[in-house]
């Protein structure tokens, strides 16, 4: 991270900036200092969490024996007995064959304040993790099915022996899993801050402490970003602040599904929502940069067999065309009507031959990007409005990818994310004020 | 003959003319106040024109839709030269009143003053109009939008619905404000408004019972058709 963006860490003189449980309070003066923090935000996830919890303790005792390594539950209220499940939670560290642990996992458990969601969470083990003076941090979500005690080493090995700052996770996913990251929020972070990060909304991160001091710092928590977009508010501001980010190879991640995720157009709004957002207070980072450079990956890759996923793309191109029919207006209003009648003709195509073309997709996502920032409509209603047009783009990748294997699929991710790199002249033109071309 | 000429003719005229003479100053007064009325509305109508244009409400009543609107309904003049003018007739209305009062004649004194007392009322329903129009627009283009997001096929209906029923409901507001007819508006809104809610009770209850019943099914006891036809996760 350059230090001229860097606060000079004093941890013994900072005041603190969120205010803590006295309980907690007492348990930071007991442990006083760490080496290493995993932090696990959670909300009435008592199915789950004690498996991540054991997979946490695991991973610190058997890579990390001699460093003075802290857990904390950042809990936002569980009323399944979330917390329970954590303190509860234990090893048997025989069984894993781990004998030489020197040092005992403390444990912190803590309701988050604030405004609710994992924003708040992750503020309170940011704080803690300056109070304890943390060299090495990560946080990991609460549903995991899937994490092992690998990642807690693959997320902060980076940090602790190569003195990166921040470490994103890197996934085996099927083709059709994580669509809006695929066809949206990687090829756009990419092309907008030039560090090829697979998953910038991975949601499992690995962190230094100078990092964590530097995110407390910003202005962002008691906004939306804080609230719906922390995820990709973290990678883009560690890019941004010109930190080290590298990326860990964590297998395949299984989770719970999210209920919320039935509402796909309040998805949609939270994360372009944050993503624009993002866009807007880091623009002079964005248009100075021109090309993108690989990001380091950790870890030992594999391929792995992914659960099948069932997709109906008729029913994705039916709400394209409906979207079509009644928001015509809106969407020449916020994308103009060029792009608006070269989506027209798609109206009548068949099915098979359906297809959004990636430059065309391109100019969508950036003149949505224009015209939230130059506020052309309630930015509600503009970031809602492209829920048709995602699906549309979704079925054309699904119908690309058709037969394709997984490695296949993401060549055809790559080219998109060529094609938003290519484009980028378009949106730094429109951005600053000039008209179509 | 003298006599006469003098109490028949004279005298009236010289009545006539002390009358007029008795006003003239009066009539002054109301000419100049007008002409320095009219004046004023002039200069004020056009710089209210002039610094609207310089904080560029035009754009933003672009984008709020409100001069397609006034482009729908035969107004060439934009945001900007309508407020402008109406400024220029609201003080030169003033002005007249102003003036007329000048002459301090009994009647048209209480026609100003009731004229007077009547401005606040038509300043409030101009408000509400205005503000129930960008209402209706703001919220017509939600459900708009959340309705086909929703896939619900009658969505343009849904919206134009949402839109007139806050025109209407502003409409009503606005004519109770301003005394016109108040009982007549309260009673026909309500029985307009009731009757709305009731054919679409009975349309959703008659026409849609499978689609209630499946909604209901769907949203209170999480069974019946699968909420998501296919398991493709966005995230």
């Amino acid at each position: 991270m350059g230090s001229h963006q860097m606060k000079t860490q004093d941890t013994q003189s900072a005041k603190p900036s969120v205010s803590l449980a006295e309980e907690t309070e007492a348990r930071l003066s007991d442990i006083r200092q760490a080496d290493l923090l995993v932090g696990i935000p959670s909300y009435n996830n008592a199915d789950t969490i004690g498996h991540v919890v054991r997979a946490v303790s695991a991973g610190l005792a058997k890579y990390f024996p001699e460093q003075r390594a802290v857990l904390v539950n950042s809990d936002g209220g569980s009323s399944d007995g979330t917390t329970e499940v954590v303190a509860r939670s234990i090893v048997d560290y025989g069984a894993l064959l781990i004998s030489d642990q020197q040092s005992r996992l403390q444990k912190i458990i803590t309701p988050y304040h604030g405004i609710p969601g994992k924003g708040s969470a992750f503020r309170t083990i940011f704080e803690i993790a300056r109070r304890l003076d943390a060299k090495a941090c990560a946080v990991v979500d609460s549903d995991l099915r899937s994490i092992t005690p690998e990642w807690i080493e693959l997320l902060l090995r980076p940090v602790l022996d190569e003195h990166y700052d921040y470490v994103a996770p890197y996934y085996l996913r099927h083709k059709y899993d994580g669509t809006i990251t695929n066809s949206i929020v990687y090829p756009l972070t990419r092309a907008l801050y030039g560090q090829r990060i697979r998953q910038p909304i991975g949601g499992d991160f690995g962190f230094s402490g100078r990092l964590a001091e530097h995110y407390l710092d910003q202005h962002v928590w008691e906004s939306d970003v804080a609230r719906f977009g922390i995820d990709i508010w973290m990678t883009t501001e560690a890019i941004a602040s010109g930190a080290r980010v590298c990326q860990s190879f964590l297998g395949a991640k299984i989770h719970n599904p999210k209920d919320p995720s039935a509402d796909l157009a309040a998805m949609l709004m939270q994360v372009l929502g944050a993503l624009f957002a993002l866009m807007e207070e880091h623009h002079e980072v964005w248009l100075a940069r021109n090309d993108s450079v690989p990001v380091k990956i950790f870890g030992f890759q594999y391929e792995v067999g992914v659960e099948p996923v069932h997709v109906n793309v008729e029913r994705m191109i039916h709400a394209f065309r409906q979207g079509m029919d009644d928001l015509a207006p809106i969407w020449e209003q916020m994308l103009g009507r060029e792009i608006v009648a070269e989506l027209s003709p798609l109206r009548a195509t068949s099915p098979v031959e359906f297809r959004i073309p990636d430059d065309l997709w391109v100019r969508v996502v950036y003149e949505a990007a224009v015209a939230y920032h130059g506020r052309v409509m309630p930015r509600e209603h503009l970031l809602k409005a492209l829920t048709p047009l995602y699906l549309g783009r979704t079925a054309t990748f699904v119908l690309e990818t058709q037969g394709l294997t997984s490695a296949e699929a993401e060549r055809r991710v790559e080219q998109l994310c060529l094609a938003f790199e290519e484009r980028k002249s378009y949106l730094v033109d429109r951005w600053s004020g000039r008209p179509r071309s | 003959m003298q006599d006469f000429f003098d109490k028949a003719l004279l005298a009236p005229l010289e009545h006539l003319g002390r009358q007029v003479l008795a006003i003239l100053p009066n009539v002054l007064a109301m000419a100049i106040i007008i002409g320095v009325g009219f004046a004023m509305a002039w200069a004020l109508g056009h710089a209210v024109e002039r610094l609207l244009r310089v904080v560029r409400l035009d754009h933003l009543c672009d984008r709020l839709g409100v001069n397609a609107a006034l482009g729908r309904g035969g107004v060439k003049s934009d945001p900007s030269q309508i407020v402008g003018r109406i400024t220029y007739w609201a003080v030169a209305l003033f002005a007249m009143i102003a003036g007329l009062g000048a002459l301090n004649l009994k009647p048209i004194n209480q026609f100003a003053q009731s004229l007077l007392a009547y401005i606040p009322h038509v300043l409030v329903a101009a408000v509400i109009l205005i503000a129930g129009y960008l209402l209706s627009n703001f919220i017509s283009q939600g459900v708009l939008i959340a309705a086909v997001n929703a896939g619900l096929p009658p969505a343009r209906l849904i919206a134009s619905l949402s839109r007139w029923g806050v025109r209407l409901f502003a409409l009503a507001m606005a004519l109770e404000e301003l005394g016109i007819a108040a009982s007549v508006v309260i009673v026909g809104f309500g029985i307009t408004f009731g009757g709305i809610v009731f054919a679409a009770c009975l349309a959703f209850g008659l026409g849609a019972k499978d689609l209630a019943k499946d909604y209901l099914e769907r949203t209170l006891l999480g069974r019946g058709r699968d909420r998501s036809p296919d398991d493709l996760r966005h995230m």
